[in-house]
């Protein structure tokens, strides 16, 4: 059985990681880095680069280098309207239900960027252990409604991935935590990544990690910090510049920030916009406070849920990038009364916490288990726009519930069915999820049929509905409309394209590494024609090199990588003579030249005797 | 398999705490689906069956309202709005019409918190009468009580119910106020 990785998709970096040993590690990629950036370049020539390759070319071409992909998981067009302003992407027209991004004339959805980013992680994890990797755990954030966690595991599925469990970032984050230190009590996880912020509050007993409640805000990261930076520059320099110089501002002031987390003032520089200033950390935090304040309201709530006061919890721990701010660490210390835990490398612990999980769906280790919840209620829309609750937030999962439903008109074979996450009372407050059709009912009088269909929240916290005809006892087929998402069909196609799309990715590979030797042939060559054995070659020796030489140049033009090697190949064994020919007179004169060498090193013979 | 049945317990209201979550955990080791990733789909699915079924028994039995309402879903009864006294309704629309001004936000904060405290006050007094009852159930049952008493004692949750429903609503209401 091949091994399971764990992976933490993020905003602004990815990580792949595994359990040797019983230890986890995350995985570099070949450059040597851990942190992947969730970064996309296209090039025109339809070439992918992904991660700090890609993070590269951010500011010189910023339409067609993607990133913080993830808030657009599981969205539609109106949900993210507000953020298009800062984001130098373009929006293809069908966009009301999924985001399709235009990129060179094609349309990208966020699960096709994202897994992009996954295959190079599969990719790298596979370069560095050497095997095959074909399966799973990829985390979410805590707060991620059903669309955004099925928006996640299509993405690892188009990618070749089987996801076999979505886990949630602050529950894995306790993993990688409480596997070090064997605690037991209340512990609460503050998650403040790049784009995404939750709090979970877990109990630890005897190896079971249980959440009791968890809250949060699925648009609420450091992109928002750099984001007000931005305005911050906007508003001084007067007027909105281009959006082309956005992503070289979003660079500038994110580098500001990130040494404001050390030093008490920092410089934000806009080279191509001449445009300099000084920020104190003081200035900074006055900026930020109101952002760092939004994570306190999740906060409160998820106490609040778990029946707890603030001074109940044992432990805080923090999690994301965006905890190395010292005022979020302030913050976070005065609501719950404790130093908060920071051992483990925030950008790190919850792909570590990943690959416990996958390990212990491996069946590596059997002592430690994850008891998560549903962050959000589920339920379904009743009489008058009301959404009448069936699985409340904060259950256990999996979790079921089950409801009767019935026919209003004579013969009716049809019932509709429409599904919701959210804690508001009218159907308008809360997220449209699906729209299950009941079909094929039995024609029976009116109110005769009855339907019981279970709602299912599997362990990935995805819904699942099934439903049978009690007086028949049949399976009722259900057919799913995602509100937000991608159809099964559709995800297929794009699993099948992206088939495609990795091998003619090898193929321009190959096509690029045949050139890129033939170029060195072609300059080996050249050198040795300019060789005195050249001329001591026979003629047809001499007229066949270079007719070998003129039919490789010819190849190299073509995209047939098989005609440039046979051409390589034709000119090796076409050059051969020549080259032993330099090779033999090279060795000769080398150890001449060693002979000479030696003679000189030899200690100088006094002639002078005198 | 009902939810009294998934804990090995008798159909009773008085549960111990510790033991029922001693009990959750042992079983959730038992059922989980997380050991049953390599396992057959026949094995995943039943996994991941039990493991809902005790998660929604264990959500369930742990709260003292959710506990009751589910016995009388066993028992056949359901909650019966009409049982509820008119005085009381009389009050709730009271407490609605303050609620309204709360929405509007013409309430100071002093009439907000009075109405708070009031909301909040009404919510334990239930919490309390349920909790009687609840013995009360039980001692009937462990008393081999005639089925006439126990079907009233029945009728007497479902009054308290209808009526606790309103408070659990108005709660509500001004949570989602702020």
């Amino acid at each position: 059985m091949s091994r399971i990785v764990g992976i933490d998709l993020g905003t602004t970096n990815s990580l792949v990681a595994i359990v040797e040993n019983g230890t986890p590690r995350v995985l570099p990629g070949q450059d040597g880095n851990k942190l992947v950036p969730s970064i996309i370049h296209f090039e025109e020539s339809g070439d992918v680069l992904v991660g700090n390759t890609a993070k590269a070319r951010l500011v010189k071409n910023p339409r067609n280098t993607i990133f913080s992909i993830k808030r657009f998981m599981g969205k539609g067009l109106d949900d993210i309207r507000e953020d298009l302003a800062l984001l130098p992407f373009e929006i293809s027209s069908d966009s009301e239900h999924i985001i399709r991004l235009k990129i060179f004339g094609r349309d990208y959805t966020p699960p096709e960027l994202s897994a992009l980013i996954l295959r190079e992680l599969k990719r790298n994890a596979e370069a560095a252990l050497g095997e095959e990797i074909s399966e799973a755990v990829i985390t979410v954030p805590a707060y991620f409604n059903d669309a955004q966690r099925q928006a996640t595991k299509d993405a690892g599925r188009i990618a070749g991935l089987e996801v076999l469990r979505i886990v949630n970032e602050p529950t894995a984050a306790s993993l990688a935590y409480g596997m070090n230190q064997h605690q037991h009590g209340t512990i609460a996880v503050y998650d403040f990544g790049g784009g995404t912020f939750d709090i979970s509050i877990l109990k630890l007993s005897e190896g079971i990690f249980e959440v009791r409640s968890t809250s949060g805000d699925t648009h609420l990261g450091g992109d928002d910090i750099d984001e007000e930076l931005i305005r911050l520059v906007m508003r001084e320099m007067g007027g909105s510049p281009d959006p082309s110089v956005i992503p070289e501002l979003r660079k500038a002031v994110l580098l500001a920030k990130e040494s404001l987390s050390s030093q008490e003032f920092a410089e934000i520089v806009v080279e191509s916009l001449n445009f300099r200033r000084r920020l104190t950390r003081d200035e900074f935090n006055a900026i930020i406070a109101p952002i760092v304040e939004r994570t306190m309201v999740p906060c409160r709530q998820a106490l609040k849920d778990a029946g707890l006061k603030p001074e109940s919890i044992d432990e805080v721990v923090m999690v994301g990038g965006s905890t190395r701010i010292p005022l979020v660490r302030e913050k976070v210390q005065t609501l719950f009364g404790r130093v908060p835990h920071t051992e483990l490398n925030p950008d790190e612990v919850v792909a570590l916490g990943a690959a416990i999980q996958a390990d212990i769906l491996s069946g590596g280790q059997r002592e430690m288990l994850l008891l998560d919840v549903t962050p959000l209620s589920l339920g379904i829309e009743t009489m008058g726009g009301v959404m009448s609750k069936i699985i409340p937030r904060n259950s256990t999962i999996p979790a079921s519930a089950t409801e009767m439903f019935t026919t209003y008109v004579e013969g009716q074979t049809n019932v509709k069915i429409h599904v919701l996450q959210g804690e508001r009372e009218l159907v308008k407050d809360c997220r449209s999820l699906a729209q299950f059709d009941l079909k094929n009912i039995p024609p029976m009088p009116a109110g005769m049929p009855r339907i019981e269909v279970k709602f299912l929240i599997d362990a990935d916290g995805i819904l699942n509905v099934s439903a049978r005809e009690q007086r028949t006892s049949k399976f009722q087929s259900v057919e799913v409309k995602p509100t937000y998402g991608l159809t099964d069909e559709q995800v297929e196609s794009m699993l099948l394209a992206s088939f495609e799309f990795a091998e003619s990715d090898i193929e321009a590979r190959q096509v690029i590494e045949a050139r890129n030797e033939a170029e060195l042939v072609l300059a080996a060559t050249e050198k040795g024609v300019r060789n005195e054995h050249f001329r001591g070659l026979p003629a047809e020796e001499q007229t066949g090199i270079a007719a070998s030489v003129s039919r490789l140049q010819e190849v190299m033009k073509t995209d047939s990588h098989t005609d440039i090697r046979a051409a390589i190949e034709q000119l090796s064994a076409n050059t051969q003579n020549l080259a032993e020919l330099i090779m033999n007179s090279a060795i000769e004169k080398a150890l001449k030249d060693k002979r000479v060498r030696e003679i000189d090193n030899e200690p100088p013979t006094n002639l002078d005797k005198h | 398999m009902n939810y009294f049945e998934v804990f090995e317990l008798p159909r009773l209201l008085g549960i111990d705490m510790n033991a029922l979550e001693k009990k959750f955990h042992e079983l959730s080791r038992k059922y989980h689906p997380d050991y049953f990733s390599t396992g057959s789909i026949e094995e995943k699915q039943k996994a991941l069956e039990m493991t809902a079924l005790l998660n929604d028994a264990y959500r369930t039995l742990r709260n003292p309202v959710r506990r009751v309402e589910y016995l009388l879903s066993l028992e056949g009864f359901k909650p019966d709005g009409s049982k509820v006294p008119k005085s009381f309704l009389m009050e709730m629309f009271e407490i609605n019409e303050q609620m309204e001004e709360v929405h509007s936000g013409s309430a100071s904060p002093e009439a907000v918190a009075a109405l708070r405290a009031d909301i909040e006050g009404r919510a334990a007094e239930f919490d309390s009468q349920i909790e009687d009852a609840s013995q009360e159930w039980d001692r009937l049952v462990k008393a081999g009580a005639p089925d006439v008493e126990l079907r009233s004692q029945l009728s007497r949750f479902t009054e308290i119910l209808s009526s606790s429903s309103y408070i659990r609503n108005l709660e509500r209401d001004l949570e989602d106020a702020g």
